[in-house]
C-alpha cells in the first residue's frame, strides 16, 4: 500500500514537471539557448575527439605502415638482422631523405626543399596509396627518374604532370599526384612531399646529415601468425643491436594523439567556463522564474503539496530540460564532424566518421547536471520562503537566493567533484586545476567588484545630474543586475582577452625573429671538399652577405656514466630529443657570442687528444647531469668518451647555428664531418639558388622566410579557431546579461512609467542606460585587462618560455569592440521597456 | 455530534521590528462535524488570521489546535500538509487560481494529489455542476470574477474535504456574484455534510451560517 503510494506521487510530480516545463518554456528561454551553445560545443569537442581517435585506432597499421616497424633513423642498419626477419615475414623498406627540387625551363626557375620517400613495391603493406592518373605509382616503381608529387608541391612549384624537374643535378619527370598515403604519421603530413621507386636512391648523392635521411622496414606477419610470439621474435632478433627502435601499431600517430588530446583539453575547459558563464544567468532567470510563480507555489502549498515535492518539481523540470537540451546538443555534435573530416582528409588521408558514444552522453549529461544543481540549489531553495498565507494578505514577498549552510557546502562539495572529476580524466590535470582555480580567483574577483562599485556609488548620490542619478540608482538598487553583469562579461572578456595576447605575442615572437637576428637561409650538407667553393659562389652572388660555416658531425648518446640513458629517462623527459636519436653536434674555438657559459670552464687545451663537451645548460638540468659527467657517443660507428667540462645557456629560437652538443675543436677536427652555414644576405635578390644547385647539387638551402611563414600561417588558422571557440563565452555571457535585463522588465517598464509621468525625455532615459554600462563596463575592463596582463605573461613566459610584451593595440581594439556589442544588445533589449503603455501598467498595480 | 475542531488558550503575536502585536488573544473555540459557521468583525480584528491558524497555514504563538484527533499545533509543515491536502479545502477572496492552468486543470490539481482515478473527468462534472460547462478549457484571465471563484470552490472541495474554510469569498463580487457563489457554497456543505467556516461582511451571508461568532479585537464576543 505505502510502496504504491509512493510510486503514485512520483507519477503525479513528473506529471506536472512535465506539464509545468511545455507550458513555461518561453520563459525559460535563455537557459535553454545557454545550455544549449555550451554543451554543443563540449559534445562538439567530445565527440570529434573520439572520432578522430578512432579513425586513427583503427588505421594504427595503416598509419605505422606495418604490424611492426623497424627503424634505424640515419643508418641503413644491419642487414643482416633485418634479412632474418624476412624468413617468417613480409618486409617493405622505405627511406625518406630531403633534397633539393628544381624546376627547370622556365623565365625564373624556381626550388625547394623537399621531403622524398622511396618505396619498394611491396609498398604499403596496409592501406592504399590515392593518386592520378591510373598507372603512375607502378611507373613509378619500374622507370627510373620519375616521380609523384604531392598536390602541396605541385602548387608550390606550380607542376603538371609530365612535367621535368631537376632533383639535385638529375632530372625527373612529374609522372603523377598523389593525394594521400596511408602512413602518413612518420612522415610530413602537411607540407611539400613526393614519392619515388626504391632505385632513386643509387640515381642521387646523399650524405648522412643533410639529406636526413632515414632508414625504416616495415614489417608484415604472416596471416595466421601470432602476432605477440612474432614481435616478441623480432625482439629478440635486435635486442643487442643499440641503433635500432621498434615501434608498434600503439605508438603510431602518438603525436598526433597529443595534439589532439592537449587541443581537447584546453577547448574543454573553455567549454565548461562558458557552462559556468551560463550558470550564473540559469541561477538567475530561475530566481525569475520561481518569483512570478510565487502565487502557484503557494496556491500548492495551499493545497497540500510539500515544500520538498514543490522542490523536487522545479529540479525535474531542470532535469527534463537537460536531458531534452543535452539530446539535442549531443546529436547536433555529429553535424560538426563532416567538416572536420573535410579539413583533416586533404592532408592526412584520414577519413574521420562521427562515433555516438553513450558515455560521452551520460558525460556530457553529468557535466550539465552538475553545473545545473551547484547553480539552482540556491534559487531553488527560496521555494522554502514561499508562504501559503500569503494568499490570504495578498502579498507576494520577492524572493531571494537562499544559503544555508547545508546547501552551501553541497554546492561546494559538487562544484569540487566537477572540478576535480574533469581535471583528472583531462590530458594534464595540473593545468585543468589551475585553469579552474584561476577561473574562481576571477570569478570571486568580478563578484567583490560588483559589491565595490554599489558600495562607492551608494555613498556617491548626490550628483545634481539626474541622468547620472537615474543610473547610479540602477546600478545600486536591491535587485540590480550589476552583479551577475560584471561576473558574466567579466568573465568572457578575461578569457579573450588573454587568448589575444597569449596569440599575438606568440605570433610576435616568431615574426620578430626574421628580420633582425635570423639568417635567411640555412644550407645543410656541405662535404667537407666543397667548403671553399660554397663560400666563394655566396660572395660572388652578394660580396656582403654574412656567411656563419661550421663543422658538423651526427652522434648518439649511447651511455651517460656508462648507462644506457633510454633505460632511466622517459619520453616525456623535456630532453629526451637530446638521446632519443642521433644528435648534430660542432665545435668552435671561442664560445659563441650567443651562447654563454653557465657553469664550468671553455676547453682545457692541455688535453687536446681527449674528447670534451659543452652541453646545453638546460638539457643538463633535464638529464640531472653534473659537470665532469662521462658521454660515451657514436661517432660513426666509433664509441668515444667524451667528458662534459661546461654548461651553455642555449637560445633555439633565434635561429642562428645552436647546437646541445659542442666538441673541443682540438680532437674534434680529425673526425670526418660535413658543414653547416646560415647566410644572411645584404642583398638577398642577388642570391640565386638554381646557380647554386649548379655548383653543389647535393646541397639542401631552407629559406627561413619560407619556413616561417607556412609555421605562421598555421598558427594564424589555429589562433583564430580558439579565438572563435572562446569567443562562446562572451556570446554567453551576452545572453545571460540579456536575460538578466529582461528578467527585470516589468519593474524598467513601471521604472520608465514613473519617468514619463514625472516628465523625463527619453533622452535622459537612454543617457542614464549608457552612463550605467559605461560605469560597469569600464571597471569590467580595467579588472579583466590585469587578469589577461597577468595569465598571458605566465603563459608566454612559463609555459611557451617565450618573451612577453603588453600589447596596448590589442586590447584597445579587442575591448573597444566587445564594449560597443555590449552597449548595443543591451540598448536593444531595454528598447522594449522605453515605451511603456500606461493604462494596462497603473490597472495592474 | 462529534467533534471536529477544538481551539484551547489560542495566542497570535506578529513581531515587527520592536514592536509585538497581538493579533489574537487566548481564543477558546470548539466546532462540530457539519456545522456551518461565519466570522463577522471590523477589519484588523483577526479573522483571516484565525482562518489561517485553522487551516494550519500559520503557527500560533502558544496554545493548542485539534483538528479532529490530530493536534496539528505539534506536527511540522509536511504533516499538515498531509492532513489540510484531504480534509480542509480553502477559498480566497482573490480566488489564485493557478494563471496558466485551464480551469479543469486547476480543479484536477487537488484531485490528482488525493489520487482520485479519473482527476479531469472528476473535475469537469463538478464544473458542471456550478454551471461552467462552456468554460472547461479557459484560463483563469480569460474568467469573469464570478467564474474564477467558482472555479476556485471547485478546486477546494473537489475532494471532499471535511472543513471548508472561505475568506471574504464575495468580497471582490457584485450581488448577483455573490448570490449565486452562497448558494453554491451552502448547497454543497448540505448535500455532502462538510463543515463550513466562512469570514465575511455580508450580513444576509452571515445569517445564512447556524451559528455567528464575532471578533473584536482579537478576542471571540
Ligand atoms: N505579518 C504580519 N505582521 C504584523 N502584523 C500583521 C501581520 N499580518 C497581519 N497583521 C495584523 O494582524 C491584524 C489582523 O489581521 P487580519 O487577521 O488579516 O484581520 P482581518 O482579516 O480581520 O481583517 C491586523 O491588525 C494586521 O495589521
Ligand atoms: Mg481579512
Amino acid at each position: 500500500m505505502e510502496k504504491s503510494n509512493n510510486s503514485s506521487e512520483v507519477n503525479l510530480i513528473f506529471k506536472y514537471a512535465f506539464k509545468d516545463l511545455s507550458r513555461n518554456y518561453k520563459k525559460i528561454i535563455s537557459i535553454i539557448i545557454t545550455l544549449f551553445i555550451s554543451l554543443f560545443i563540449l559534445s562538439a569537442i567530445f565527440t570529434i575527439e573520439d572520432s578522430l581517435k578512432k579513425e586513427l585506432n583503427d588505421n594504427a597499421k595503416a598509419l605505422l605502415g606495418g604490424d611492426l616497424e623497424i627503424d634505424y633513423n640515419r643508418n641503413e642498419g644491419n642487414l643482416k638482422l633485418v634479412t632474418k626477419v624476412k624468413e617468417f615475414a613480409t618486409i617493405s623498406q622505405m627511406i625518406e631523405f630531403s633534397t633539393m627540387v628544381a624546376t627547370i625551363n622556365r623565365d625564373k626557375n624556381k626550388s625547394l626543399f623537399t621531403r622524398i620517400k622511396t618505396v619498394d613495391e611491396k609498398y604499403p603493406l596496409y592501406g592504399t596509396v590515392e593518386y592520378e592518373p591510373e598507372g603512375a605509382f607502378d611507373r613509378m616503381q619500374n622507370e627510373p627518374n620519375t616521380v609523384l608529387i604531392n598536390e602541396s608541391l605541385s602548387k608550390t612549384l606550380n607542376l603538371k604532370i609530365n612535367e621535368q624537374i631537376k632533383v639535385q643535378d638529375k632530372l625527373f619527370t612529374v609522372i603523377g599526384i598523389v593525394k594521400s598515403v596511408p602512413d602518413v604519421s612518420g612522415f610530413v603530413a602537411f607540407g611539400d612531399w613526393a614519392l619515388a621507386g626504391k632505385q632513386t636512391l643509387e640515381i642521387l648523392k646523399l650524405n648522412g646529415i643533410g639529406s636526413f635521411l632515414n632508414y625504416e622496414y616495415k614489417v608484415k606477419f604472416n596471416e595466421n601468425d601470432d602476432e605477440q610470439e612474432i614481435e616478441e621474435r623480432i625482439e629478440n632478433i635486435f635486442k643487442d643491436d643499440q641503433k635500432v627502435k621498434l615501434r608498434y601499431p600503439e605508438n603510431s600517430a602518438s603525436g598526433l594523439k597529443r595534439i589532439i588530446n592537449n587541443f581537447s583539453q584546453f577547448l574543454s575547459l573553455v567549454s565548461i567556463s562558458a557552462m559556468l558563464i551560463a550558470g550564473i544567468g540559469v541561477a538567475n532567470t530561475l530566481l525569475s522564474f520561481i518569483n512570478q510563480n510565487n502565487m502557484s507555489i503557494a496556491v500548492r502549498k495551499a493545497v497540500g503539496f510539500y515544500s520538498g515535492d514543490i522542490k523536487i518539481l522545479y529540479y525535474l523540470q531542470l532535469l527534463i530540460l537537460l536531458f531534452v537540451v543535452t539530446t539535442l546538443a549531443y546529436g547536433s555534435s555529429f553535424l560538426i564532424v563532416p567538416f572536420v573530416d573535410q579539413y583533416l582528409s586533404d592532408g592526412l588521408g584520414l577519413n574521420v566518421l562521427p562515433v555516438f558514444s553513450i558515455i560521452n552522453f551520460i558525460k556530457i549529461f553529468l557535466i550539465g547536471l552538475l553545473v545545473l544543481i551547484i547553480f539552482s540549489i540556491p534559487t531553488i531553495n527560496s521555494i522554502d520562503q514561499v508562504k501559503a498565507s500569503n494568499l490570504f494578505r495578498n502579498v507576494f514577498q520577492n524572493l531571494e537566493f537562499y544559503y544555508s549552510k547545508k546547501s552551501v557546502i553541497l554546492s561546494f562539495l559538487l562544484l569540487s567533484i566537477l572540478v576535480l572529476v574533469f581535471s583528472y580524466n583531462s590530458e594534464n590535470p595540473i593545468y585543468s586545476i589551475g585553469y579552474f582555480a584561476a577561473f574562481f580567483v576571477c570569478l570571486g574577483v568580478f563578484f567583490l567588484l560588483s559589491k565595490l562599485i554599489i558600495f562607492f556609488l551608494k555613498k556617491f548620490r548626490s550628483t545634481p545630474n539626474i541622468s547620472l542619478k537615474v543610473s547610479i540608482k540602477n546600478i545600486t538598487q536591491t535587485k540590480s543586475i550589476t552583479p551577475i553583469t560584471i561576473m558574466s562579461l567579466g568573465l568572457g572578456v578575461t578569457l579573450l582577452l588573454t587568448l589575444a595576447l597569449v596569440g599575438t605575442n606568440f605570433k610576435r615572437e616568431i615574426a620578430k625573429s626574421i628580420p633582425n637576428i635570423a639568417p635567411d637561409y640555412f644550407f645543410v650538407g656541405i662535404q667537407k671538399g666543397e667548403k671553399e667553393k660554397f663560400e666563394t659562389n655566396i660572395f660572388e652572388m652578394d660580396p656582403n652577405a654574412k656567411v656563419e660555416i661550421v663543422p658538423m658531425v651526427s652522434s648518439g648518446i649511447v651511455k651517460i656514466n656508462g648507462i644506457n640513458p633510454n633505460t632511466y629517462i622517459s619520453s616525456d623527459n623535456d630532453s629526451y630529443w637530446v638521446i632519443g636519436s642521433d644528435r648534430r653536434s660542432s665545435w668552435v674555438n671561442e664560445v659563441p657570442e650567443d651562447n654563454p657559459i653557465t657553469e664550468g670552464k671553455w676547453w682545457d687545451l692541455t688535453k687536446s687528444n681527449e674528447l670534451q663537451i659543452s652541453l646545453d645548460a638546460k638539457v643538463a638540468q633535464d638529464l640531472k647531469i653534473n659537470l665532469g659527467d662521462i658521454f660515451t657517443l657514436n661517432i660513426y660507428g666509433r664509441e668515444i668518451d667524451g667528458k662534459i667540462v661546461n654548461f651553455r645557456s642555449v637560445d633555439y629560437r633565434d635561429l642562428s647555428i645552436n647546437f646541445a652538443m659542442l666538441f673541443n675543436p682540438q680532437f674534434a677536427n680529425n673526425i670526418p664531418h660535413e658543414y653547416l652555414a646560415t647566410t644572411k644576405f645584404k642583398n638577398i635578390e642577388n642570391f640565386d639558388e638554381i646557380s647554386m644547385l649548379e655548383v653543389l647539387p647535393s646541397l639542401s638551402m631552407i629559406k627561413i622566410a619560407d619556413y616561417l611563414n607556412k609555421v605562421t600561417s598555421v598558427l594564424n588558422k589555429v589562433f583564430m579557431a580558439v579565438t572563435l571557440i572562446s569567443a562562446v563565452t562572451i556570446i554567453i555571457g551576452l545572453i545571460v546579461i540579456s536575460s538578466a535585463i529582461m528578467v527585470q522588465g516589468k519593474v524598467k517598464e513601471y521604472q520608465n512609467l514613473v519617468f514619463k509621468i514625472i516628465g523625463f525625455t527619453k533622452r535622459d532615459v537612454i543617457l542614464s542606460s549608457i552612463i550605467e554600462f559605461l560605469i560597469i563596463f569600464n571597471s569590467v575592463i580595467l579588472i579583466a585587462t590585469f587578469f589577461a596582463v597577468i595569465a598571458s605573461k605566465f603563459i608566454m613566459e612559463n609555459l611557451f618560455e617565450l618573451v612577453w610584451k603588453f600589447d596596448f593595440k590589442v586590447l584597445l581594439t579587442l575591448g573597444f569592440s566587445i564594449g560597443l556589442v555590449t552597449l548595443l544588445l543591451i540598448m536593444l533589449t531595454n528598447l522594449k521597456y522605453l515605451n511603456p503603455k500606461v493604462y494596462p501598467l497603473i490597472r495592474n498595480q | 455530534m462529534s467533534i471536529l475542531l477544538k481551539l484551547k488558550k489560542v495566542n497570535l503575536k506578529y513581531q515587527t521590528g520592536k514592536d509585538t502585536i497581538k493579533v489574537l488573544n487566548n481564543i477558546d473555540l470548539i466546532t462540530k462535524k457539519k456545522e456551518t459557521i461565519s466570522i463577522v468583525g471590523e477589519s484588523g480584528s483577526g479573522k483571516t488570521s484565525l482562518i489561517m491558524l485553522i487551516g494550519g497555514l500559520e503557527q500560533a504563538t502558544s496554545g493548542k489546535i485539534f483538528f479532529q484527533d490530530h493536534e496539528i499545533t505539534k506536527l511540522n509543515e509536511d504533516e499538515v500538509s498531509a492532513i489540510r491536502k484531504k480534509n480542509i479545502g480553502i477559498i480566497f477572496q482573490s480566488f489564485y487560481l493557478i494563471p496558466n492552468y485551464t480551469a479543469v486543470e486547476n480543479v484536477a490539481l487537488t484531485l490528482e494529489l488525493n489520487k482520485f482515478k479519473n482527476p479531469e473527468k472528476e473535475a469537469k462534472l463538478l464544473l458542471d455542476r456550478f454551471g461552467l460547462k462552456h468554460r472547461f478549457n479557459n484560463l483563469p484571465s480569460q474568467l469573469s470574477g464570478g467564474e474564477q471563484q467558482r472555479v476556485a470552490i471547485a478546486r477546494s472541495i473537489a475532494m471532499k474535504p471535511e472543513l471548508i474554510l472561505a475568506d471574504e469569498p464575495t468580497g471582490n463580487l457584485d450581488t448577483e456574484n455573490s448570490l449565486m457563489i452562497s448558494d453554491i457554497l451552502f448547497n454543497y456543505v448540505k448535500e455532502e455534510g462538510s463543515s463550513l467556516i466562512m469570514v465575511t461582511h455580508d450580513p444576509k451571508l452571515a445569517n445564512k451560517a447556524k451559528r455567528k461568532i464575532k471578533i473584536k479585537d482579537g478576542k471571540i464576543k
